[in-house]
């Protein structure tokens, strides 16, 4: 069987599109994808809305940039953004930076992306830890569609907060009853405009890992 | 044991769990709790400081707590209430006994839910809740955003 880890490690989150449309095999595909994760008792409570129509992903584009610019503006206020982003040494770079993620245009792409998939799940009874299931099947997305030379990005903002999740069913009609459709997150799609640089720094496994017992790092 | 502490051992515990479930997140998922309060009361205002007055003055007629005052700065956007002798402190207490900073505020939820319904307001955004066991009080940030325009105004809240 292939090794995966390629394609784990070489996959960065893709936020900027050419206008080109993803074909309809490759969204079938991640789809495919997405039904094969993980789920508890085989529930399988996830639902995939694929959006294509423009007017729709303009509407959640500006939910998502509404929602978190919301936030980091206050972030801002609070001197919080400006410590996260303080490795940036150039000022105006910083500055470019900081103005891009409180404005909340960092969220705003899913205007720009060719196709858009909200995942969303069902809450109904005998229903078990919808919010991990659906985070399985949103890691498979992103894996089917790096391996299909596409980009993607899983994006919570315009769901994080109550009120938002609520905006966002009303916008594709998703029952909004607490107890009936859980919205985890959508994930934009489609053929990077941005370059796959290196992925980002990760912390190293010796800091990651314990064995046998909590805190215990050498190796037996 | 009464009823107000038997009820905030009973918040005290949802919201450990929630924070448990959801980490720095769960503020984000709390802005409904206290609403309903608020909403049975008929708020009547066409301005921010009305609306804000007349829910001020229905939380502390229902004794809720004893005394609100709020100001409001940063280029309009923040929103800072200073709560005195909240119903509410005891679960702040256990929370924080708990290693939990205190995050979910029924009175400052009330007040901005007021402001997206009643004048319209885009979105708020609750950003810092203090607690003062020694002194009664609590102070809560909020960011609020009367249009979406208002999104990216930004200041210096430390000099507020």
């Amino acid at each position: 069987m292939a090794d995966i880890i390629d394609v784990i490690t070489s996959r960065k989150s893709i936020r900027r599109y050419k206008p080109d449309l993803v074909p309809d095999h490759m969204i079938d595909k991640i789809l495919e994808a997405a039904r094969w994760a993980p789920t508890g008792e085989n529930y399988q409570p996830w639902r995939f809305i694929v959006i294509r129509d423009p007017e729709t992903k303009n509407k959640i584009g500006d939910l998502s940039r509404i929602g978190s610019g919301s936030r980091m503006t206050a972030w801002y206020c609070q001197g919080h953004m400006q410590k996260r982003f303080e490795q940036i040494q150039d000022p105006e770079r910083r500055a470019e930076v900081l103005r891009f993620m409180y404005s909340g245009q960092v969220s705003e792409f899913a205007k720009q992306a060719p196709l858009v998939i909200a995942v969303i799940g069902s809450l109904m009874e005998g229903s078990v830890d919808v919010p991990y299931d659906l985070s399985a099947a949103v890691e498979n997305m992103l894996l089917e569609a790096h391996s299909l030379g596409l980009g993607a990005c899983w994006v919570h903002g315009p769901v994080a907060t109550t009120r938002d999740a609520k905006k966002f069913k009303e916008i594709l009609g998703i029952p909004t009853g607490m107890g009936q459709y859980k919205v985890l997150a959508y994930v934009a799609v489609g053929w990077p405009a941005e370059e796959r640089k290196h992925p980002r720094p990760k912390k190293p496994l010796e800091e990651l890992v314990y064995w046998e017992k909590f805190g215990r790092t050498e190796r037996p | 044991m009464d009823a107000i502490q038997y009820y905030n051992q009973l918040l005290y515990r949802m919201e450990e769990l929630f924070y448990h479930e959801l980490s720095d997140c769960a503020p984000w998922k709390t802005e409904y709790v206290g609403i309903d309060f608020i909403q049975s009361k008929d708020i009547k205002g066409s301005t921010e400081d009305e609306v804000i007055s007349a829910c001020i003055r229905e939380i502390v007629c229902a004794d809720l707590a004893k005394d609100i005052s709020y100001s409001i700065g940063g280029k309009g956007i923040l929103l800072k209430l200073r709560i005195a002798a909240c119903r509410h402190l005891p679960k702040e207490t256990m929370l924080r006994a708990s290693g939990i900073k205190p995050y979910n505020c029924p009175i400052a939820n009330m007040i901005l839910d007021q402001l997206v319904e009643k004048l319209g307001y885009t979105t708020t955004y609750m950003a810092d809740l203090s607690v003062d066991e020694g002194s009664k009080e609590c102070i809560a940030m909020a960011a609020v955003y009367a249009t979406p325009d208002k999104i990216g105004v930004v200041s210096d809240w430390s000099k507020e």
